[in-house]
C-alpha cells in the first residue's frame, strides 16, 4: 500500500515505539550540539547573545506553527502576542517583581485572558478574513503603546527592566541566559510534539484538514480552534517575555506587521506544520540577518528574493526539502515513514 | 416514524430552493429522494442535517422537535450525513478518520490524554467501523491514497463510528465507478440489514433508487411531487412526464 501516513494517532502505540531510530538519535545529537553553543563561543560572546536571539526568534516561530501547523488559521499579526507578553512581563518586572517565576507568568496569563476574548470573534472567520483581523488586532495593540506612552514609554520603548532573578539568584551571564532560553525551546518543541499526538493535537488536523467534516462529527469546532488560538498566543507571549527580560528593554517594534511578516517568513522557510522546521528556520533567519545585515544594507532585498525562492522552489520549506531524503532512508531500513 | 419533515421551506433573494416539503420515513428503511439538478433535495437535506436553518416548518426526529437544531446536536441525537463529494480528513490515516469520529462522540475530542484502556476502546471501535465497510486492511492507509470507492466507503465509516440511527446521504453513488455504485448498493442494503439503520438518500442513479428504495421522494422545483413506493412512483404519470420517462423505460 502506497502512502502510509506519519502516525498521528494515540490509538496505541505507535509502530517502533521504544525503538532507536535515526530520526531519534539525529534529534539528541542536535539538542545536544545546541546546548553546547556556550562551550563553542567561549572566545566569541557575541555570537551567543546571536544564538540567544535566535532561541527567543525560535519559539516565536513555534508559536505560529503551533496554530496556523495543526488548525489551518493563517495569522498576519503574530507578533501582537510577543508584543503583548514583552510589554505585560516588563512592566510587571519594573513594577512588581524581577523573579522570572512571578513576571513571566504575568505576560501569560493576559495572552491567554485577551486572546480568549478576541479569539472568540476571530476564530469565527476563516482564510482571508481571519488573516486580516489578526493584522488589525495587531495594529492596534501597536497603536495602545504611543496611545499609552506614560506607561509604555511609547516610542523609546519600555526600559530599565532589572536583571530577573530565578529563585532569587540573579540571571546575568550570557551562558545562563541561553540555556535557559535554549532548554525553553527544546521543552516547547517536546510540548509541541507530545499535543500533535495527542486526541486534541489529532482534532486540530481534522479541523486543518476538513473543518466542515469535523463540524459534522460533532467537533466544536470553533471551540478547539480557540484552544490553539489562546495557546499560540501564550506561546508567543511568553517569547516575548523572555525576549524583554534577556534584552533589559523592548520597543514598540516587536508588536509592528513588519515583525508579524517576520515570524511567517520563519514558518514558511522551515516547514508550515512540521513543528522542528518554524524553529530551524528561525534560527537560519536570524543568523542570516546578522550576518547580512552587518554586510549590507539590502539585506531584506535578498530575503525577499530567498522567500519567493522557497515559496515556489520548496512550498514545504527545509524541512520539506529534507523530507524525501530521510523517506528513501527509512524504506531502506524498512520503517514505517 | 423516525424522521418526519412538516411544510419545510427557505427561500435565497427570490428563489424558493424549497417549498413547503413535507415527507416522513419509517424506522428501517431506504428512503431516497429523487430529482434533477436544482429541484432542491441537497438544501433540503442541510435542512434536515443543521447546516441551514429553515424559514418555517418543523422536522421531528423521533419524538423530538429537532428543527434548526445545530449539526453537532444532531449527532449527539443520532443523525449523521455524508457529502455530495467524499467528505474526509485526507492527509489522516483511515484509522485516524474514524478514531477521530469515535472520539468526538465520546465527547474525548479536546483531551490531552486518554487513559490506555479508553485509548484501546477507542481504537477497537474504530477497526471494527473500519471491517464493517470492508476497509479493515487499509486502516494505516492515508486516506487521500485510498481508491474513491474506497474513500467513500470511509465516509460512510465515520458515519457509522458517530453510532447514528439514521444517516442521510447525499449522492453516495457521485462519480463512481459501475463496480464501485455495486459495492456502495451493497453496503447501503447491509446497513440496514445488519445494523437496522434508517436510510435517506438523495441519488440521481434511477435504476439504483428502484432497486434499493422502500419509497421515493421526487422533488421539482423545491416541491414534492410525488412520494410512494418504487412502483408507484414508476408508474406515476406527474413524476414520468415531468422529467423521469427515459430512465424509468430502462
Amino acid at each position: 500500500m502506497k502512502g502510509r501516513t506519519i502516525s498521528h494517532a494515540p490509538a496505541g502505540p505507535a509502530p517502533g515505539a521504544g525503538r532507536v531510530t535515526p530520526l531519534g538519535v539525529l534529534a539528541v545529537a542536535a539538542a545536544l550540539a545546541g546546548a553546547l553553543v556556550p562551550v563553542w563561543t567561549q572566545d566569541a560572546p557575541f555570537v551567543l547573545v546571536m544564538a540567544s536571539h535566535a532561541a527567543v526568534a525560535a519559539l516565536l516561530a513555534v508559536s505560529l506553527d503551533l496554530l496556523t501547523g495543526n488548525t489551518g488559521l493563517l495569522s498576519f499579526g503574530h507578533a501582537g502576542w510577543f508584543g503583548l507578553g514583552a510589554y505585560a512581563c516588563g512592566l510587571a518586572a519594573k513594577g512588581w517583581s524581577a523573579e522570572l517565576l512571578l513576571a513571566v507568568p504575568v505576560a501569560l496569563v493576559a495572552a491567554l485572558l485577551l486572546s480568549a476574548a478576541v479569539g472568540a470573534i476571530l476564530v469565527r472567520q476563516v482564510g482571508k478574513a481571519f488573516a486580516i483581523l489578526t493584522l488589525a488586532f495587531s495594529q492596534v495593540l501597536y497603536a495602545l503603546v504611543f496611545l499609552f506612552s506614560d506607561v509604555t514609554g511609547g516610542e523609546d520603548g519600555l526600559q530599565g527592566i532589572p536583571v530577573p532573578t530565578f529563585f532569587g539568584r540573579e540571571i546575568a551571564s550570557q551562558e545562563a541566559w541561553y540555556w535557559l532560553l535554549y532548554g525553553t525551546l527544546v521543552a516547547v518543541l517536546a510540548a509541541a510534539f507530545a499535543l500533535r499526538r495527542s486526541p486534541l493535537g489529532c482534532a486540530w488536523l481534522g479541523i486543518r484538514e476538513n473543518a466542515e467534516r469535523a463540524h459534522f462529527v460533532g467537533m466544536h469546532v470553533g471551540r478547539l480552534k480557540l484552544y490553539a488560538y489562546m495557546a499560540s498566543a501564550a506561546l508567543a507571549a511568553l517569547a516575548g517575555a523572555l525576549h524583554v527580560l534577556f534584552n533589559g528593554a523592548t520597543s514598540p517594534e516587536t508588536l509592528h506587521w513588519f515583525e508579524s511578516g517576520k515570524v511567517l517568513m520563519y514558518m514558511v522557510l522551515g516547514g508550515v506544520g512540521t513543528i522542528v522546521g518554524p524553529a530551524v528556520g528561525a534560527v537560519v533567519f536570524t543568523l542570516a540577518e546578522e550576518t547580512l545585515s552587518s554586510v549590507t544594507d539590502a539585506w531584506l532585498i535578498y530575503f525577499g528574493a530567498l522567500f519567493v525562492f522557497i515559496v515556489i522552489v520548496a512550498p514545504g520549506g527545509l524541512f520539506g526539502l529534507a523530507k524525501p531524503a530521510w523517506r528513501r532512508l527509512a524504506r531502506r531500513r524498512g520503517e514505517p515513514q | 416514524m423516525m424522521l418526519q419533515v412538516e411544510d419545510l421551506r427557505i427561500s435565497f433573494g427570490g428563489l424558493k430552493a424549497v417549498d413547503g416539503v413535507s415527507f416522513s420515513v419509517r424506522q428501517g428503511s431506504i428512503h431516497s429522494l429523487l430529482g434533477p439538478n436544482g429541484a432542491g433535495k441537497t438544501t433540503l437535506f442541510n435542512l434536515v442535517t443543521g447546516a441551514l436553518r429553515p424559514m418555517s416548518g418543523t422536522v421531528r426526529f423521533g419524538s423530538r422537535d429537532v428543527t434548526g437544531w445545530s449539526a453537532d446536536r444532531l449527532v449527539q441525537a443520532g443523525v449523521v450525513r455524508t457529502f455530495q463529494r467524499t467528505s474526509i480528513f485526507k492527509k489522516l490515516s483511515a484509522l485516524e478518520n474514524v478514531s477521530l469520529a469515535v472520539r468526538a462522540r465520546l465527547g474525548l475530542a479536546a483531551r490531552l490524554r486518554i487513559p490506555a484502556p479508553l485509548r484501546a476502546e477507542v481504537r477497537d471501535e474504530a477497526m471494527q467501523c473500519l471491517a464493517d465497510v470492508g476497509l479493515a486492511r487499509h486502516a494505516e492507509a492515508e486516506a487521500q491514497h485510498l481508491a474513491h470507492g474506497s474513500q467513500r466507503a470511509l465516509d460512510v465509516a465515520i458515519g457509522l463510528a458517530l453510532k447514528p440511527t439514521l444517516i442521510m446521504m447525499d449522492e453516495p453513488l457521485a462519480g463512481m465507478s459501475q463496480g464501485d455504485r455495486q459495492g456502495i448498493a451493497d453496503l447501503v442494503l447491509r446497513l440496514r440489514e445488519e445494523k437496522g439503520l434508517t436510510l435517506v438518500i438523495v441519488e440521481h442513479d434511477v435504476g439504483m433508487v428502484m432497486r434499493l428504495s422502500d419509497r421515493i421522494t421526487v422533488m421539482q422545483y423545491g416541491k414534492v411531487i410525488a412520494d410512494g413506493e418504487p412502483a408507484e412512483i414508476r408508474d406515476n404519470e406527474a413524476v414520468c412526464n415531468a422529467y423521469l420517462k427515459g430512465s424509468f423505460a430502462q
